[in-house]
């Protein structure tokens, strides 16, 4: 009989299995995951200094958590949900209790056409132009456009005014807009 | 574009947030909209491709991370706190009266998930001991969720993973297994190329 690698699995019996205490079943999840989900805590933290911690609490509360989990069809949607959050714990940690709102900090200057010129792909582009932003700006603009959440579900996440997350994130695209297009 | 100059500000500002709830919606802004001025279309096409951008700025980011060595893994793994998940103590009988020897609930989920595994083609999701396991000689039903093969006789395969589960809590347990309930929750494809060698259902 010909045992199949239990990577074949469906992220719902991985985390059934996990749920159960399946070591395996949860590793295969960390190895299919954790890859986007750093990617998405960096793109959130603005760097990638702190993003292997993020994925590492993540995946510890998500064992904790996982029996708990409704629907394990969604299991990769979750996780990217709870990265988002630990990113945020972290960022907020970083920043000692200040309100989100307050360090809503200038942005550095637009780059010069040289500078843009260099960026290559559109990745890079994309990732210079995001560089202009204001951390809040970036992170409302991440949760919304990467992440998929709603304005009063960043506006909770953030623990921001509604109306707040609609002025960071109209100011974020209009700034995304001149960045990008002046070179197109 | 032209946006930089100050009194535009609100202006595009608002047109940002117009457009933009629209897609959020779901929904394309009418022909009429886009028409009614030039910046109305540049914005909405500038909103469309960030909008692609953005949706594959994650994967571009996975893909262009150098390749690296698997101390990630072990590191989330170690921090795992495993004992969460024993579960019940079932007792094993010894000849000795005075050793008190116990097998937890999790070993032999373990057992079942093992034993379901080796069916060709299958794996076990949630499984769940009922009845009273801590009383030895109780009647215990196995109700286990699994995933076929797609392709596989569904009949066939339950009545395989039944099997597989019984003889081995047999073997390995002193468990009064009732029954093995099967549920196929889910039906899933190969993966992994290395495997496309079709294993008959008998093995």
């Amino acid at each position: 009989m010909e045992r199949a690698p239990l990577g074949d699995a469906a992220d719902s019996i991985l985390a059934a299995r996990a749920a159960d205490g399946d070591l395996r079943a949860f590793e295969v999840l960390v190895r299919r995951h954790g890859p986007l989900m750093r990617a998405y805590a960096t793109r959130i933290l603005g760097s990638n200094s702190d993003s292997d911690d993020v994925v590492q609490e993540t995946f510890i509360t998500a064992w904790e958590r996982l029996p708990e989990l409704q629907d394990p069809a969604a299991t990769k949607a979750w996780l990217m949900r709870i990265t988002s959050r630990k990113a945020i714990d972290r960022i907020r940690a970083r920043k000692q209790d200040q309100p989100l709102g307050e360090w809503d900090a200038p942005a550095p200057e637009s780059e010069s056409p040289h500078q843009r010129a260099e960026a290559a792909s559109q990745r890079e582009r994309l990732t210079r132009a995001l560089g202009t932003l204001s951390e809040a700006q970036r992170q409302c603009w991440t949760l919304r456009e990467i992440g998929g959440h709603s304005y009063a579900e960043i506006a909770e996440e953030l623990d921001l005014p509604p109306s707040t997350v609609r002025g960071l994130l109209a100011r974020a695209r209009q700034k995304l807009m001149q960045e990008m297009e002046e070179w197109r | 574009m032209a946006m930089t100059s100050r009194h535009d500000d609100d202006a595009d500002n608002d047109l940002l947030e117009q457009l933009s709830e629209i897609m959020d919606r779901g929904e394309s802004p009418t022909d009429a909209f886009l028409n009614r001025a030039p910046e109305n279309r540049i914005a909405f096409d500038a909103l469309t491709r960030f909008r692609a951008m953005a949706k594959n700025i994650l994967d571009d980011d996975v893909a262009s991370e150098p390749e690296r060595d698997d101390s990630w893994v072990t590191g989330i793994l170690s921090n795992i706190h495993r004992e969460a998940r024993a579960g019940r103590s079932i007792p094993v009988s010894h000849p000795s009266p005075k050793a008190d020897l116990s097998l937890t609930e999790g070993a032999v989920r373990g057992l079942i998930r093992s034993a379901g595994d080796a069916v060709a083609g299958t794996f076990i999701g949630h499984c769940r001991l009922e009845g009273d396991v801590a009383t030895p000689g109780s009647p215990v039903t196995v109700n286990v969720e699994a995933s076929m093969f797609w392709g596989e006789r569904m009949p066939q395969t339950a009545q395989q993973l039944r099997e597989a589960i019984t003889t081995s809590l047999l073997h390995h347990t002193e468990l009064n297994i009732v029954a093995v309930n099967v549920t196929i929750t889910d039906v899933h494809l190969r993966r992994n190329p290395k495997d496309e060698d079709r294993s008959a259902p008998n093995g």
